[in-house]
């Protein structure tokens, strides 16, 4: 089997102009990351994704989609927005106030109720196939955005609770190990990451000379797409190891630090900027659990409380660095929750009518596309799939989403054939 | 004479509707009551009508939450934040307090007097109004607002003991306060930490609350209700409670914790008049009701009902239990 992409000028152009920016991101120089002139220089290099993955299935009527007034739209309030006839949940005082920087989508219909499907799906962006393996979001934004000579990680996920943690696994499929993710769990910096204190420098890069000696003879003869990617990986770990740095919060001012505040999702959050803005283009935070059967209402107020201050100042962050332009920031979820509220004032798994949200690059701020009826049961306008909010998503951050990957012979489209994006929330 | 008890408990009459009825109070002199619900409206009724009719109270823009028959007047708070004085002929209003807590109103307690009504809000403050005119008469405030793992703190409910003198507050994280009725003043704080669940590891969020609470009938004690310890936050699977405290010495006197029929909040406790035993109510899905006996500090009896009940009204002479709960209004008998 033979991977092969089909000819990208902007690729080509991207990677001749952004190897000149690789000095510039090393992490070494992590300090003139705060100026201003390099956030200047990054923004006219290269796009970014952070995205904030809210597992388990945030409610809609409880975020960017309420329904005050009903029976299914719960205790909750809607507020005004800063956009003029637009309206979220009472939950979330500070993104309405910037809901300039943010579309939002209304009317997707994802039809898998179920979590691990709901996410596998909310991950490629369409169903998974019997006889090719596709790879993520992530993998993809790592392969397009990411940079050859990168010594930061190109792909990078949190997720720290274990509830649903298996149904978020970042997946490169016939990308190859190069574009797999680095996956923290348990703490909020890479763990093995620092050469061990027995092996002495010397000794570590003989090893990786006498590994690079043994793969290139192992190779020899062999043509797989799979081993290149998994020697390319191999190459770049004495960068990742220098990039330890990153993950380390207390190297940011502690005004910074304390306008994130203290949670972990917050703190994974401004990791993630750090890594935006070192030059990663793909990170995600994963926020776990939603998936309030009971007491929706306790849990949202908590769990909206946090996504809508940590949201609003990653955007405000984002947008004070000049990042913001560059940077596309999405919400999403495996789906959204049922407005019928049950016994227990909970409220269950529901993928035919929910919200996912798009801010900053190449989106057009205070859009809301699709609509869904009065009591929030079905889409009434709009109704776009997975695949189309793929589809948007690469189109955003400058991708287009209709060329071809090869797979062997095979053109792989990386939206299914026919997929549309909705420009309606395009800048 | 017809002997009334917990074990006589029946159910008389159950009218299903489509929204959730979270609060509701006995009007004392009818054979009626007030509802309070989720489409933000009130209504009064008598369930016990062949062809029963609900009268509603229109004012407020959000769940109603608390409600108070002061015998001149309805009182009602929601999680609008607002606080409405009802003519309870005219199901006009008299006066509203806008943002009468700065969050949500969870609850609400009249006193033994009369006098005075208590409201609890998610801003953690409890306020006691004056019943008649409206006015703000004191602030009672120390709980936290934020929980030791930096999420909003919740305050469900408030008491005022029989004889007066004290009052009762509960929060999400399980503290409960006891306050001097008359100075204001914080006297003791005692703390049901089973009531509350933080999951650091799987889900990294929390769950339960003390959800309930009520003096003895000598003002000795105060029982706390809740749900126990959970594995699954995203469900209401773990006991209710009810933990009683003495109040002077803080002691805890009776720890009681519901079999695999009792499963979810007590969102209730009624201590009958002779303080020999208590009523239990609350569920998940559905609900029960449960009679714990005081003194052998063992379950009476106890009943699964067709809805989680939020609450109930119980006649004086305890012959009779208006239930409100999750698109059901029920009554009880508890008369042989």
């Amino acid at each position: 089997m033979t991977l092969q992409k089909s000819f990208s000028r902007r690729r080509f152009l991207g990677q001749s102009t952004l190897a000149g920016a690789g000095a510039a991101a090393s992490v070494m120089s992590l300090d003139i990351l705060k100026s201003e002139a390099f956030s200047k220089q990054l923004k006219q290099k290269g796009k970014r994704v952070l995205l904030l993955w809210l597992a388990g299935g945030v409610s809609q009527l409880e975020t960017f989609d309420p329904k005050p007034g009903r029976l299914t739209g719960g205790p909750f309030q809607a507020i005004q927005t800063a956009v003029p006839g637009v309206e979220i949940s009472e939950l979330m005082p500070k993104m309405a106030m910037r809901l300039k920087h943010t579309a939002i989508i209304r009317s997707l219909n994802t039809k898998i109720g179920d979590h691990g499907g709901g996410s596998r799906l909310m991950h490629l962006g369409r169903r998974d196939e019997p006889n090719l393996s596709y790879p993520d979001m992530g993998s993809v934004m790592a392969r397009e955005l990411g940079r050859l000579d990168s010594k930061v990680p190109d792909y990078v996920t949190f997720y720290t609770a274990t509830e649903g943690r298996g149904n978020a696994v970042g997946h490169p499929g016939f990308l190859g190990s190069r574009y797999a993710p680095m996956f923290l769990t348990t703490d909020n910096k890479p763990q093995n990451l620092r050469r061990l204190e027995t092996i002495s420098d010397l000794d570590h890069r003989e090893r990786a000379d006498l590994r690079r000696v043994l793969s290139a003879r192992f190779s020899q003869g062999r043509v797989s797409p799979v081993l290149g990617s998994h020697n390319v990986a191999y190459g770049r770990v004495r960068g990742l190891m220098s990039s330890e740095a990153l993950f380390d919060i207390t190297r940011e001012p502690k005004s910074i630090q304390d306008k994130y505040g203290p949670t972990l999702f917050a703190q994974q959050t401004l990791v993630a900027r750090r890594l935006i803005e070192a030059g990663t283009p793909f990170v995600k935070v994963s926020r776990a659990w939603w998936d309030s059967h009971g007491q929706n209402f306790e849990t949202h107020l908590e769990m909206v409380t946090e996504l809508d201050h940590v949201m609003s100042t990653l955007l405000d962050d984002l947008q004070e660095r000049g990042l913001l332009e560059d940077t596309l920031v999405i919400t999403l979820s495996e789906f959204g929750r049922t407005p019928t509220i049950n016994g227990s004032l909970g409220r269950d798994h529901f993928a035919r009518a929910w919200s996912a949200t798009l801010s900053g690059c190449g989106i057009r701020g205070g859009t809301v596309f699709g609509s869904t009826d009065e009591d929030g049961q079905h889409v009434k306008d709009g109704e776009v799939g997975a695949a189309e909010l793929f589809a948007t998503i690469y189109a955003a951050v400058g991708i287009d989403p209709h060329h071809e990957y090869y797979v062997g012979s095979r053109p792989v489209p990386l939206v299914d054939v026919g997929t549309e994006v909705i420009s309606e929330v395009l800048a | 004479m017809a002997e009334i008890g917990p074990k006589f408990f029946k159910e008389v009459k159950q009218i299903s509707r489509d929204d959730i009825l979270l609060r509701i109070s006995h009007q004392k002199s009818m054979q009626s009551v007030y509802v309070g619900s989720s489409d933000a409206k009130i209504y009064s009724v008598d369930p016990m009508a062949d062809k029963p009719e609900f009268h509603e109270f229109k004012g407020h823009t959000s769940y109603v939450m608390g409600l108070v028959d002061t015998e001149k007047h309805l009182v009602s708070g929601s999680y609008d934040r607002s606080l409405i004085w009802w003519d309870k002929e005219s199901r006009e209003i008299v006066r509203r307090v806008e943002d009468a807590h700065d969050r949500w109103i969870r609850n609400m307690f009249l006193s033994p007097d009369g006098q005075t009504v208590l409201s609890v809000g998610d801003d953690m403050v409890c306020k006691l109004w004056d019943a008649e005119s409206g006015e703000l008469v004191r602030e009672l405030v120390s709980h936290q607002k934020i929980t030791p793992n930096h999420f909003p703190n919740m305050l469900y409910a408030t008491a005022v003991s029989p004889d007066g003198n004290l009052i009762a507050t509960v929060d999400r994280i399980a503290k409960i306060k006891i306050w001097d009725f008359k100075t204001g003043e914080e006297v003791t704080e005692f703390e049901a930490p089973k009531c509350y669940t933080w999951d650091p590891k799987k889900r990294i969020h929390s769950i339960g609350g003390i959800r309930s609470v009520c003096f003895s009938p000598d003002s000795k004690s105060v029982a706390v209700g809740g749900i126990g310890p959970i594995g699954n936050i995203d469900h209401l699977e773990s006991p209710g409670r009810v933990e009683i405290f003495n109040v002077a010495s803080g002691e805890k006197t009776h720890e009681f914790e519901g079999d695999k029929k009792v499963i979810g909040l007590v969102e209730q406790i009624v201590f009958h008049p002779s303080g020999k035993w208590l009523m239990a109510v609350g569920g998940k899905h559905t609900g029960w009701v449960q009679f714990l006996d005081l003194e052998k500090k063992e379950v009476i009896r106890q009943f699964d009902v067709p809805m989680h009940v939020h609450q109930v009204a119980v006649t004086d002479d305890f012959s009779t239990v208006y239930g409100a709960g999750h698109g059901k209004l029920i009554v009880w008998s508890m008369v042989n």
